[in-house]
């Protein structure tokens, strides 16, 4: 029966410990409404705490990216889309998102984030008060946040930035779907 | 000058600058979609205030619990102004608001009191919800 499948969506989403969910239509309005239903949630755990806020931080970086940076959907009218997932496992959180690219930008996103991982603490730290104090950042077209938003998940997560391209059936030469996954 | 005073919204904070009375405050959590259009307008009116001040103890509350990137780099801009206004004309005490488990904010408090000598740093360690 067909209603079993939102049974076995459930277990299988326990089981990978997910929190919260959400796929869609990205805005600024759906970010600030999942933002508040995950304090929420995080609230009523007991997890609360500092590593909370490093949470809340990076997901609200994560998904303001994917707004900012993602092409329109092809063909759509003016619809920008994402998914993100946010889970524990193993005492440790993490973040899913998931978000169209176009692919002339693959390399320059790459090099971005081996930048950011092959930093040690005290390097994102150092290239994040240097970033803040380079007022002049505007030669960079493509940049809404002058680099600190990987900074700034570099400085919050565990473990290096993850991330992968996934091509996207139809628009193979076109857009590709990036994903990111950070641990906190 | 006119005082400003915008009202919280999910994603951007209380904005209370008390120009009559020297007073600046800011609440609460800042990521709004464009950072630039929200704070720019509050510089604009923040640099003009501080021209136009001189010889005052000029008080800023600094009670945000969370911003995102963007705002921290239009943030960054309001502690230039006020340190350039503070090594010239007034005396500008920064009360900075933090929750002690909140490392992120009492970190970048650190920064703001390094990079900023003239302004008088005042951290208080407080419980914001």
């Amino acid at each position: 029966m067909e209603i079993d499948l939102f049974g076995s969506f459930q277990d299988d989403a326990d089981k990978k410990g997910i929190v919260f969910y959400y796929s869609g239509t990205l805005s600024q309005n759906a970010i600030a409404t999942m933002g508040d239903i995950l304090k929420q949630r995080l609230d009523n755990s007991d997890a609360k705490g500092a590593g909370t806020k490093k949470l809340f931080s990076s997901f609200i970086e994560m998904v303001q990216n994917a707004l900012h940076y993602s092409p329109l959907v092809p063909d759509s009218s003016f619809e920008k889309i994402g998914a993100v997932a946010v889970g524990k496992l193993d005492d440790h959180f993490y973040i899913f998102c998931g978000n169209l690219v176009d692919r002339k930008y693959i390399s320059r996103i790459t090099e971005k984030i081996e930048a950011v991982n092959n930093m040690s603490r005290d390097e994102v730290k150092q290239a994040y008060r240097t970033q803040l104090r380079n007022y002049h950042h505007s030669d960079d077209e493509v940049s809404k946040g002058a680099g600190l938003g990987l900074l700034t998940l570099a400085r919050d997560s565990i473990s290096p930035i993850e991330y992968s391209f996934k091509d996207v059936p139809g628009y193979d030469n076109e857009y590709s779907e990036l994903h990111l996954k950070t641990i906190f | 000058m006119k005082d400003l005073y915008i009202a919280r919204t999910s994603d951007s904070p209380e904005v209370d600058f008390k120009y009559s009375l020297n007073q600046l405050n800011i609440t609460g959590e800042a990521f709004p979609e464009d950072a630039n259009m929200f704070f720019y307008p509050l510089l604009v009116g923040l640099e003009e205030y501080l021209k136009k001040t001189d010889n005052q103890d000029v008080e800023f509350n600094f009670r945000l619990t969370y911003f995102n990137s963007a705002s921290t780099k239009m943030l960054f801009n309001i502690f230039v102004l006020l340190n350039d206004s503070a090594s010239s004309s007034n005396r500008v005490v920064l009360n900075w608001h933090y929750d002690e488990d909140d490392d992120t904010i009492k970190d970048f408090g650190q920064d703001v009191y390094e990079d900023f000598p003239s302004i008088d740093y005042n951290p208080v360690v407080t419980f914001l919800a």
